[in-house]
């Protein structure tokens, strides 16, 4: 009986809303917060404008756009002081911790009967399975996550006489010959087989840059078969992980600086030809790798791997989502207008994708994109949605420039990657967690580091890691995540 | 105590007649062997902070991309360069970061030269109140969002006047200022009192000018510290129309991450050809401000 | 001398005294107006350190549970298990704010030790011209970001070919050490880092004071008979004293601030005993896996503030036994 007053008022409310908009004004504002994946004024964001109003007559988008690093800081300023967009981009762990505090509005529904959903060309189904929080989707991705894959430069194959490896042992047999046998060929033993940046990712999945060597060892919280949770850290399996990664390390075929490296300095590392293998994003990324070997002389040509014999697939992770505040007047009518239309199939994901025409490309002279206003020399590549991740086609019979506009090489990459990736899912945050992740992490890390550097052994690290408290900060957490089931 | 003996030590020269040079650093035989090591020291410092930059500049001029140390580049460019200044939109932020480094020195200058000076007067009443409310500031602060909401209801957000206005508070540099102030013999001011002087009239006929040293040192420090000027801009005025030089910079960084960056100049190029820029501006300003800093004035000579 | 005015001037009633000084009241408004409107008016916010407020909520107010959560403090009648948990995950804290003192104050002396030193030689330099581009040399160093420093110098001390420090140590026969990967080792750096970036700039302030000398000391010193040391000694020094101490006692009051100078150069071997306040801090909300909470780390600030403010006030008094006189 209360739900049905809720409701009925709750309905009166969003009537009423509805009317008095449309009596006051004739168009209908929407306003978006986005970050830096929406590209900004001095990279025809105003035109994007017009061309989104031009396609979505009788409403007014209005785009609040912070700066990309600083988005988080400004979103919550602006939601302190009551400034709620109707519509905003968020990263997969604010997405889930607002779902949870009631931040959203739950779409579950809208998007059950939403076109884009039943339009036959929607093939993200397992991704928005993904998303669910609770059994309620409360945001809505256009795109995967995207992922990485290992890469491995053809011409050291070749120096060192060997085909890409299918199999673990093969896998260190080539790393061996990459070190040992002078792949690059200046005659000195300056040559690593692998490099990353920091032997442990910082951010889920954790283990994208090792994978290889991680295999089906995960260090977070897993939920298992029955529903109950595990911290796949302390398991057995990230125990042979750890030390698949000390023997190689001892052996030589990892760089000793890997736990220092920045992203930037290990790319540089591989553009140098310090080393041979390096496991980075799919899609785009492979044209800057090579594009950028090349511009130091080298040969450019890249192997992507498939995953090892026994190797699980590669992790592709939790993409950010467009979600829809629960101060937004009219959700239906925002999601209807704004939403459900990113990936129409025709002009609006044509826009959302490319950009707006004679800005980001042009028909003139057959299909091609356009030189980028901001950098001299350099062209669009796409505007919010990366053609080779979007969720659904274009279309049949609309014209999808995705032959012209990508690159054999990533698209290679990409495909790939699609092939051979698993999803990583939502971790609910709870309260405990929030509490003894941070320190959780940071002594899970450094055993990693100390494991792997030869430091402490196995066992000595696990010992200063209970001592630190970790084992018991671990039970708690997954005791937290049972609790919610 | 001690301020009591420094200011007799003030007057005690005051009194003489001074002749000739001042300046007792000038040796009687430029190659005492003092100096000579002296030079020797300050060459090796030079060195030791030279190399790490050396790093960066040799990468920005450098078409490969050399993931150790090199002496000079691999393959000699200036593309890095040339790509960054082919920017159509590096213009803007180049004259907001020149407007507001000169408004906000001036404006920084003007109100810690003024408080310094409010607050050397000893004997005014509440003198320690003011100095004490100005210190609690460098202690507590309300933290970023309130600073933000207060901010927003003044419709400073996102306007030129946040980035200008805000740091040209700063109490560091207002109580060194002071500090410098307090050089100055009191018996200048009281003389410039007994002929009749306002105070405004003091300050400017007589703690400005002695303080020439000290101005142009303080004013260097505010002047770098809104050149540099990120985190202001990054929370309170992060429109892109309103972008300084940094904030430009730091974009330009962030997206030669992108793959999009071809053409002559590799991302890591960009980089560093970026780092290199940034400090551009102060070594070719600086020299010009170093004659402030050689100079010591001599009290007696201004006294008479 | 001016002890002497002000025995004199206190015998004034309070009222012609500031009748007296009423323009000096009138020019320190627009200081006063500025520090109103950006440091006052927000502090307000300091309220927030007794709330639990999360981006979209609206904050819920808890009293001292920040504090507890920070001090590892839970109810005498809580079970065994929730007071080793809050037990352990207190550890770091202190840790982190042992380090905090240890690693500013060390810091700020080295930093500070340096810069009058170099002040001082640079001073006594003939040549103006070898001193104008010493001076712009040293200064450079500060106008690289500490992410720039960080990467530069994860270059110089790395194990591999690229390590300069290491190259250097197999040249003459010894083994690569890993330095930022050991927390000894890495404190050292991190020392030799900081004193690599700041101590040039700092001499900017220490300069300026010895050019403000009155030449006529050193004079009455040459007539004196008094040679390079004994005028460093009785007019340098304690012409730089005033200075040295005030930069000492300004800088105590940021101690809690440091950040960015650890953080990038923090690494997963070494962050735990690495951490100061505010990146254990960062790290908590950072690997959390939840939406961080602004009111923990308002109380955290105020914490940091609190200490900060204790030093001060220690500082001040040092000053006034030592000098006559606090800072203010």
């Amino acid at each position: 009986m209360k739900k049905l007053i809720a409701l009925t008022l709750a309905l009166a409310m969003c009537l009423s809303l509805v009317s008095f908009s449309a009596f006051a004004d004739d168009t209908v504002k929407i306003t978006i917060l986005v970050d830096g994946t929406i590209p900004d004024q001095n990279n025809g964001r105003d035109a994007f404008e017009a061309r989104w109003e031009e396609l979505h007559p009788g409403f007014d988008l209005e785009i609040w756009q912070p700066d990309h690093s600083a988005y988080y800081t400004d979103m919550q300023q602006r939601m302190v002081s009551g400034n709620y967009p109707d519509v905003l981009i968020l990263s997969s762990t604010y997405y889930a911790d607002f779902a949870r505090n009631g931040v959203l509005w739950d779409m579950t529904e809208a998007w059950e009967n939403s076109k884009t959903k039943n339009s036959g060309r929607f093939t993200g189904d397992n991704v928005f399975e993904g998303l669910k929080i609770d059994g309620k989707l409360y945001g809505f991705a256009p795109t995967r996550g995207n992922g990485c894959v290992t890469y491995v430069k053809k011409a050291w194959l070749d120096a060192v006489g060997m085909e890409a490896p299918k199999t673990f042992d093969d896998y260190i047999k080539m790393c061996e010959a990459f070190v040992n046998n002078d792949p690059d060929g200046n005659g000195q033993a300056d040559t690593y087989a692998i490099s990353a940046a920091g032997f442990i990712g910082n951010e889920a999945p954790f283990i994208n840059y090792l994978p290889e060597f991680y295999q089906d060892a995960y260090p977070y919280f897993v939920q298992q078969e029955d529903g109950t949770w595990i911290d796949g850290f302390l398991t057995d399996t990230m125990k042979a992980a750890l030390e698949r990664l000390r023997d190689a390390y001892a052996k030589g075929l990892i760089d000793p600086d890997t736990l220092t490296n920045s992203t930037a300095q290990a790319r540089t590392k591989f553009y140098d030809d310090k080393f041979g293998v390096f496991t980075y994003w799919a899609g785009t990324w492979a044209t800057n790798l090579k594009t950028n070997l090349e511009a130091n002389g080298r040969s450019g040509e890249l192997i992507a791997l498939p995953p090892l014999e026994g190797v699980p697939a590669y992790f592709d992770r939790v993409p950010p989502v467009w979600a829809i505040t629960n101060k937004c007047a009219n959700p239906q009518l925002v999601f209807d207008t704004f939403i459900d239309t990113m990936l129409d199939g025709g002009d609006c994901q044509m826009l959302f994708t490319y950009g707006p025409e004679n800005v980001y490309y042009s028909f003139e002279g057959g299909f091609h994109m356009l030189e980028n206003l901001e950098k001299a020399g350099t062209n669009y590549t796409k505007f919010h949605i990366d053609p080779m991740l979007a969720l659904a086609s274009f279309a049949e019979g609309y014209y999808d420039p995705k032959e012209e506009s990508v690159l054999p090489e990533a698209k290679a990459a990409s495909a790939l990657f699609n092939e051979n990736s698993r999803l990583a899912s939502i971790v609910p945050a709870t309260e405990v967690m929030g509490e003894y992740n941070g320190q959780l992490t940071t002594l899970k890390n450094e055993m990693v580091a100390n494991v792997i550097m030869g430091v402490k052994t196995y066992d000595q690290a696990l010992a200063d890691f209970q001592a630190a408290g970790g084992d018991i900060f671990s039970a708690a957490i997954v005791e937290s995540l049972n609790a919610l089931n | 105590m001690a301020k009591q003996k420094k200011i007799e030590q003030y007057i005690t020269p005051a009194g003489k007649v001074v002749s000739g040079p001042p300046h007792l650093n000038a040796p009687k035989s430029p190659y005492e062997p003092f100096h000579f090591v002296n030079g020797i020291i300050f060459i090796l410092v030079c060195l030791i902070i030279l190399v790490p930059i050396w790093k960066i500049l040799v990468d920005s001029l450098d078409l490969t991309t050399g993931s150790g140390m090199r002496l000079f580049p691999a393959k000699f460019g200036f593309d890095g360069y040339v790509s960054i200044f082919s920017d159509k939109s590096l213009l803007q932020p180049l004259g907001i970061s020149f407007l507001t480094t000169i408004s906000g020195t001036f404006l920084g200058l003007l109100l810690s030269t003024i408080g310094a000076y409010v607050l050397i007067q000893w004997d005014m009443p509440g003198r320690t109140l003011l100095g004490n409310i100005l210190m609690f500031t460098m202690i507590f602060s309300g933290g970023t969002i309130p600073t933000y909401i207060v901010l927003n209801n003044l419709h400073l957000v996102n306007t030129i006047w946040v980035v200008i206005l805000m740091p040209a508070i700063n109490v560091y540099n207002l109580v060194l200022m002071r500090n410098f102030f307090e050089g100055i013999p009191a018996s200048l001011f009281e003389s410039a009192n007994l002929d009749g002087c306002t105070p405004w009239q003091t300050f400017y006929k007589i703690a400005l000018p002695l303080s020439k040293a000290a101005l142009a040192s303080i004013g260097l420090m505010f002047a770098v510290a809104y050149w540099n000027d990120y985190t202001n801009y990054r929370l309170y005025a992060s429109d892109r129309n309103l972008y300084n030089l940094q904030m430009k910079l730091r974009d330009m960084i962030a997206s030669s991450d992108q793959p999009s960056a071809v053409g002559g100049a590799t991302e890591n190029t960009i980089k560093n050809a970026v780092i290199i820029t940034a400090i551009l501006p102060f070594m070719i300003l600086y020299p010009f401000l170093q004659k402030y800093f050689v100079k010591g004035i001599n009290i007696g000579a201004v006294k008479e | 001398m001016q002890k002497q005015a002000k025995v004199i001037n206190n015998k004034k009633p309070l009222g012609p005294r500031i009748r007296k000084y009423w323009q000096f009241y009138l020019l320190f408004i627009p200081v006063l107006a500025f520090v109103i409107i950006f440091h006052y008016l927000p502090m307000y916010g300091i309220v927030y350190g007794f709330t639990e407020y999360k981006v979209g909520m609206t904050p819920k107010f808890v009293g001292l549970d920040q504090f507890r959560k920070l001090f590892g403090i839970v109810a005498s009648d809580a079970s065994e298990a929730t007071k080793m948990l809050a037990a352990r995950k207190s550890q770091p804290f202190w840790l982190a704010f042992q380090n905090t003192i240890v690693f500013s104050v060390i810091k700020l002396l080295l930093n500070t030790g340096f810069a009058v030193i170099i002040s001082i030689f640079l001073n006594e330099m003939i040549s103006t011209k070898f001193k104008k581009v010493t001076q712009t040399i040293i200064y450079l160093p500060h106008f690289m970001s500490w992410v720039v420093t960080a990467s530069v110098f994860t270059l110089l001390l790395a194990v591999g070919q690229s390590g300069l420090v290491n190259n250097l140590r197999r040249s003459v026969g010894l083994e690569a050490v890993n330095f930022l990967a050991e927390p000894g080792q890495w404190k050292i750096w991190y020392y030799i880092i900081n004193v690599w970036r700041e101590t040039g700039w700092q001499t900017i302030i220490f300069m300026a004071t010895l050019t403000s000398i009155d030449p006529g000391l050193y004079e009455a010193a040459a007539m004196d008979g008094a040679g390079r040391w004994k005028k460093m000694q009785y007019v340098t020094f304690p012409a730089l004293g005033n200075t040295i101490i005030t930069v000492l006692i300004l800088n105590l009051a940021k101690i809690m601030n440091l950040f960015e100078s650890v953080f990038v150069l923090q690494n997963d071997a070494v962050r735990n005993a690495t951490n100061v306040l505010q990146t254990l801090v960062y790290y908590e909300a950072f690997n959390s896996g939840a939406v961080p909470d602004l009111g923990y780390s308002v109380a955290i600030g105020l914490f940091r503030s609190i200490v900060g403010l204790v030093l001060m006030l220690i500082c001040n008094y040092a000053s006034k036994k030592v000098r006559g006189r606090g800072i203010m």
